[in-house]
């Protein structure tokens, strides 16, 4: 009995210690385009790259803004030059290299992306749609989810350049 | 099979009346793993396939090593919840095993039924993890066993993706068959990319740590 009421209290103290995770999942009914506005988080205090710093060869851009902007990597330099649309997708619970491989993985089947990139500092996905082709957000929500995670925001085209 | 059935039912009551748990057992969609795991137990490998986010069926293979006894058993495990923030990811997963356990040792007590249920938790974030794990094997004339696991980490840095990812972490585990119920083992986890590997060294039983798992 007592293992009982020990497991019982463990699922209560559990269920208590991640109840914002359940608002934080409330806030994903959006319809088109999300807008920054719409996110209840701030970038800017969690991680400041205000100050200029790269890691390796990507350039995190305009970090000054709370929004987080798509990360340049060779591939998805290459691919926007090309003209390819960027996104930047706010990815909840990316902790580590298993994260980024899954949505790695998940996303880089699909035609529409043209080049991918999972920041793990940022906790953004940074995606280059293929010129003429589209990804709506309901798919993304669905491709994050079949990767194992969900996202918190979409940005597009100059939110994600942060221009 | 109703024995069966009936050894799974049993094992996960058991199960109920326990702690909760560890680990990364499920993949992403499509996603196959790979996994070795060596301990002062046992040397098991797994592979298994995640055929949705959150479900995972697999093969095991485990030489218990003290009793010299071998199991081959499917195994299912499901992702029962997965906990999102933007620090931190948390996860319950419920497993079990079918399959069957052979003696193989000098006294050679032929083979049995072997099921097994599991209970595993984890909390993380970029640098801390704490995660907890129990086991219940049922293998009729081979010996039932028990285990319960709960581990400690801190990464140094937060690496970046891709970058090599270190953590120091500390397990502490109860086998209630062995001499040495309860054992201290600290080890180094090392992840880049779709690899991880644990080497560590058992303290109170001397024995290697010897992790590895691939993700592809």
């Amino acid at each position: 009995m007592n293992k009982i009421l020990s497991l019982l209290l463990a699922a209560a103290l559990s269920t208590s210690a991640f109840a914002d995770d359940d608002k934080y999942e409330m806030k994903h009914h959006y319809g088109g385009q999300m807008k920054h506005a719409d996110m209840n988080h701030d970038h800017g205090a969690e991680h400041d790259h205000g100050a200029n710093h790269e890691h390796g060869s990507r350039d995190h851009g305009a970090m000054a803004m709370n929004a987080a902007t798509i990360t340049h990597t060779d591939e998805i330099s290459a691919a926007l030059a090309n003209g390819g649309a960027p996104v930047v997708v706010d990815v909840l619970g990316v902790v580590c290299d298993f994260c980024a491989t899954a949505m790695n993985k998940i996303f880089s089947k699909r035609d529409e992306v043209a080049a991918i990139y999972v920041d793990l500092d940022k906790k953004t996905l940074s995606l280059v749609i293929t010129d003429g082709s589209d990804l709506s957000d309901k798919q993304i929500e669905k491709l994050a989810k079949q990767a194992g995670y969900r996202i918190a925001a979409i940005r597009r085209d100059s939110e994600a350049m942060g221009g | 099979m109703r024995r069966a059935i009936l050894r799974i039912a049993i094992a996960s009551l058991a199960m109920l009346t326990c702690s909760l748990v560890q680990a990364r057992p499920v993949s992403y969609t499509g996603g196959w793993t790979l996994i070795e795991v060596a301990n002062r137990a046992s040397t098991a490998g797994l592979v298994h396939y995640s055929p949705t986010h959150n479900f995972s069926v697999g093969l095991r293979h485990e030489w218990q090593r003290e009793d010299d006894v071998k199991l081959t058993a499917i195994q299912p495990t499901l992702l029962v919840k997965r906990w999102f923030g933007r620090e931190y990811q948390g996860n319950f997963y419920l497993t079990g095993g079918l399959g069957t356990a052979t003696d193989e040792s000098p006294n050679n007590l032929g083979s049995d039924t072997g099921t097994f249920v599991g209970v595993m938790a984890d909390w993380e974030t970029r640098t801390l993890f704490v995660s907890y794990e129990a086991r219940f094997l049922e293998q009729g004339t081979l010996g039932n066993h028990s285990m319960h696991a709960a581990r400690f980490g801190w990464a140094p840095y937060a690496g970046d993706t891709g970058e090599l990812h270190t953590w120091l972490m500390l397990e502490i585990d109860r086998r209630g068959h062995f001499d040495d119920k309860t054992s201290v083992t600290p080890l180094l986890r090392f992840f880049k990319g779709p690899a991880l590997l644990e080497l560590g060294y058992n303290l109170t039983d001397p024995s290697p740590l010897v992790n590895f798992a691939y993700r592809f």
